[in-house]
């Protein structure tokens, strides 16, 4: 009996390609998965959802090799597997594009889609031009817009994320997972993807799609499932629901659902009050003459293309950044040429666009972390006060509702929403005068999504002045009461919240800078 | 591996007892979580205790009180300095220059006393400043040149030995000052030896601020995650270069040691120490990748390399033997003690 479908084959096999049934895995005392059944058939994209935590990660590295289940049966085209590494899964036709990359950034994007598997003379030597024709018939073939020849290392993000997506499609996939793909993407980026998508599925490939976007999954899947806490929740036929029932299987009964169609806060009467925080004429390697100012209690957005500069204006606040010219000024008070430990004294805050690189360290106990940036208030003489952090560490993590066992657990061992959790924990107590966030919600579920909206609107409430990056436009407006277009290292043009009347009118905000440049 | 030492957890059943060890036994706990940073180092208690049976059982001179302070005068040198390199290596870096440095020091030292002023404190700071000198370039390289601490240190070893040698041609330098030669190698206090006093003294200071100090809180986190340290506001190129003149200073320390007890400085001393004191540092649990380890893992590290010289030298195995079997063991016992 030999039911294995081939990439290549095109003929979809009778049973199910992937049947998960009743697997379970415990790490320390979390049990991350307490029996979960996930079936996919050949040449489907089946949605996988849930909450950060919820026990969707655990499965696909289960799936993918980097962990092993302790109880429940794995079949793959009705064999039942164990894989002991990524290797044996990969051998046994499983792909993951995972949402960190892995990506060899020194090398071209045809050497990394290559990587391992290079054709050589009978010497050994590289054929360099055979292999950069195979990559570039493979990319012609499924429509993606790469050049074979360019370094990852000079690439954007989406174009990197991309190459991972590309290099998960080479070679024999009969399983292709794919790990929140479109975080990054444009619209545009988008429907290249799907479509490769489908192209894929054509051939018999079973896809496993897990993102937190719902409309993605009207789009793109025929089959839903979702878990909550480690459980399946929900088993759906995408054209048989509706975003509402997704939702509720999600957040789990007992939740008070956000209204997604919510009108924008009204802004407060912060356009009268002094600026907490003030940028004139900011330059520096990356920016041209920032002007921009936050108000006491404002949320402020900033929109704008990859690499147009965002991130580079919350860097050179927080001090990571020099000033070459121009000021930045907090309550009236210049920071000059400052750096971080001078901003966070000066109230400022930054929860960074990549948690595990920037915002956390990973190795350490929550405390430890959370206590970072506030090692000075509990410093006595340079002694820590052991008590004073531990405490402190615990009223926070309930005020932020952070799941975990106790303030000594592991940072790598909490799930994405928790660990994003942690990292607002950080810079909690005492409130920030202003807080500058990075892509807050990046990889975050529904449910700790609107709980972190929630800690937003807070803060903005007490006084806080926000500055939020984000790439999701629909973040932006359903958070801001001005938003500020960055194009080119400045800004391009300011907007009242209420001026706009939907995401396509940001969207088009955030082109004209780009057009314009192109009829000039 | 779960972090049930530290603090906050779980009362440890084990620890109920009578009423007043009941009442302390919550203290003992958490100075236990403190000691310990979360690690379970059961590995490296295990390889001390076969070391004494086996050393005990093939030589009767091994289990004396005599032997044992013997053992502790001898790794005393290294001990010192391990406590030091702890610290450079949970920031992520290392250092090669530490022999060459004591070298250097005990020079420093010796000619201070015979030409500038015959005092020990004079002795003492010279010594004691000259390894802060070596730490303080080794660092400030290391973090503002963005060299890496192997290819730096590397250098400042060969230099730090020039150095030494050039000074008086490489000849020793007497120490006569009594004093000097009394404090830091042949006096007892409260009936401990010297070299081991001045270990205990290195440890206790590298305990409280490794981990009672926000300092230690710093140096975790630099080692940890360098750019998630940053982003939470610390200097972590002050923070690492710190370490870097800690170990410095601790290695001038070891070298006053050193030379009070050979009444002689000499530019020649303690060559391929460095290889001693890293392998304490890694035997007791510290990773090369950063962010964690222990002081108390260090100690019991180089007790262990220590231990195992002596027992060779009382079992009478030539010395070029031992160097084989003495870098055998230290690669199993790192392979086995590693996660």
């Amino acid at each position: 009996m030999n039911v294995l479908v081939h990439g290549a084959d095109p003929q979809p096999s009778q049973g199910p390609l992937v049947r998960v049934s009743g697997v379970t895995k415990s790490f320390g005392g979390v049990r991350a998965l307490r029996g979960v059944d996930l079936e996919i058939l050949p040449g489907e994209v089946h949605a996988l959802l849930g909450e950060n935590g919820a026990g969707k990660s655990t499965l696909i590295k289960i799936l993918s090799g980097v962990h092993a289940h302790d109880g429940g049966r794995i079949e793959i085209a009705g064999r039942e597997v164990a894989f002991a590494s990524p290797a044996e899964s990969r051998a046994a036709g499983v792909a993951v594009v995972y949402q960190d990359l892995s990506l060899v950034e020194s090398l071209s994007v045809g050497a990394n889609l290559m990587l391992g598997r290079e054709p050589r003379t009978r010497l050994g030597f590289l054929k360099k031009r055979q292999l950069m024709a195979e990559v570039g018939a493979f990319l012609r073939e499924h429509g993606i817009p790469l050049d074979p020849r360019a370094p990852v290392s000079s690439l954007p993000f989406a174009y990197r994320q991309m190459t991972e997506i590309s290099k998960a499609l080479m070679g024999e996939v009969r399983i292709l997972i794919l790990d929140e793909p479109t975080s990054a993407l444009t619209e545009g980026e988008e429907r290249i993807l799907f479509d490769a998508v489908r192209t894929v599925t054509q051939r018999g490939v079973g896809v496993i799609y897990v993102t937190h976007r719902l409309n993605e999954v009207f789009h793109i899947s025929q089959n839903v499932t979702v878990f909550r806490d480690g459980t399946n929740a929900g088993n759906f036929v995408t054209a048989q629901t509706d975003m509402k029932q997704l939702v509720t299987a999600i957040v789990g009964p007992g939740h008070v659902l956000p209204d997604i169609d919510a009108p924008p806060p009204t802004s407060t009467a912060f356009a009268a009050a002094e600026p907490v925080l003030a940028l004139t004429g900011v330059s520096n390697d990356r920016l041209r003459g920032v002007d921009l100012t936050v108000h006491q209690g404002e949320i402020h957005g900033l929109a704008g293309l990859i690499g147009s500069g965002r991130t580079e204006i919350l860097q050179t606040i927080f001090g990571l950044r020099g000033v070459t010219a121009g000021d930045v000024r907090v309550a009236d008070r210049p920071l000059g040429n400052h750096r971080p430990r001078e901003a966070i004294d000066s109230g400022i805050a930054l929860v960074p666009e990549d948690r595990h690189v920037q915002g956390l360290v990973l190795d350490h106990a929550i405390e430890r972390n959370l206590t970072l940036p506030r090692l000075p208030y509990f410093s006595r003489w340079g002694w820590l006060d052991q008590r004073g952090a531990l405490a402190q560490a615990g009223i926070v993590m309930k005020k932020l509702a952070v799941k975990a066992p106790n303030a000594a657990t592991v940072v790598k061992n909490l799930s994405g929403g928790n660990q994003q959790k942690v990292v607002f924990a950080k810079w909690n107590q005492p409130r920030p005068r202003v807080l500058l966030l990075d892509e807050p919600t990046i990889g975050v579920d529904v449910g700790a999504r609107e709980e972190i909206y929630g800690l937003v609107r807070e803060a903005a409430r007490a006084g806080t002045a926000v500055l939020v990056v984000s790439s999701d436009l629909a973040e932006l407006l359903r958070l801001c009461d001005r938003i500020s277009i960055v194009a080119d290292g400045t800004i391009a043009t300011t907007v009242d919240r209420k001026a706009l009347d939907g995401t396509e009118a940001l969207h088009h905000l955030i082109q004209l800078p780009r057009a314009e440049r192109a009829q000039t | 591996m779960t972090d049930s030492s530290l603090p906050a957890t779980a009362p440890d059943p084990s620890h109920t007892g009578p009423s007043s060890a009941a009442t302390r036994a919550p203290q003992l706990r958490r100075l236990a979580g403190q000691l310990l940073q979360g690690e379970q180092p059961y590995m490296l208690y295990l390889a001390f205790v076969i070391l004494l049976v086996v050393f005990s059982v093939s030589s009767p001179y091994f289990l004396s009180l005599d032997n044992f302070l013997n053992i502790g005068r001898q790794t005393a040198l290294v001990s010192v300095i391990a406590v030091g390199m702890t610290f450079v290596i949970i920031a992520r870096q290392i250092d090669l220059s530490v022999a060459s440095t004591l070298a250097l020091a005990g020079m420093s030292a010796a000619l201070a006393m015979a030409h500038l002023q015959d005092s020990w404190l004079v002795g003492a700071a010279a010594g004691i400043g000259t390894g802060a000198l070596v730490g303080l370039i080794n660092g400030v390289l290391t973090t503002r040149l963005a060299i890496p601490a192997f290819l730096v240190t590397l250098g400042t070893l060969s230099a730090a030995r020039g150095l030494a040698m050039l000074v008086t041609e490489t000849k020793p330098v007497i120490i006569t000052n009594e004093a000097y030669i009394s404090i830091f190698g042949e006096a007892t206090f409260f009936g401990i030896p010297a070299p081991i006093a001045w270990t205990l003294l290195a440890s206790v200071i590298g305990i409280l601020l490794l981990h009672y100090s926000i300092y230690g809180r710093q140096i975790y986190a630099a080692g940890g995650n360098p750019t998630a340290a940053l982003y939470s506001g610390i200097n972590t190129r002050r923070v690492t270069t710190l370490a870097f003149v800690f170990t410095g200073m601790l290695a001038g320390l070891a070298a006053l040691v050193l030379s009070a007890r050979s009444h002689a400085a000499r530019p020649d001393v303690v060559e391929g120490m460095e290889l001693d004191v890293i392998a304490s540092v890694i035997l007791g649990g510290c990773s090369l990748f950063g962010g964690r380890g222990f002081i108390l893992g260090t100690l019991l590290g180089s007790l262990i390399i220590g231990t195992l010289n002596n027992g060779l030298v009382l079992l009478g195995v030539s010395s070029s033997l031992q160097l084989i079997i003495k870098g055998a063991i230290i690669v199993a016992a790192v392979a086995f003690t590693k996660r």
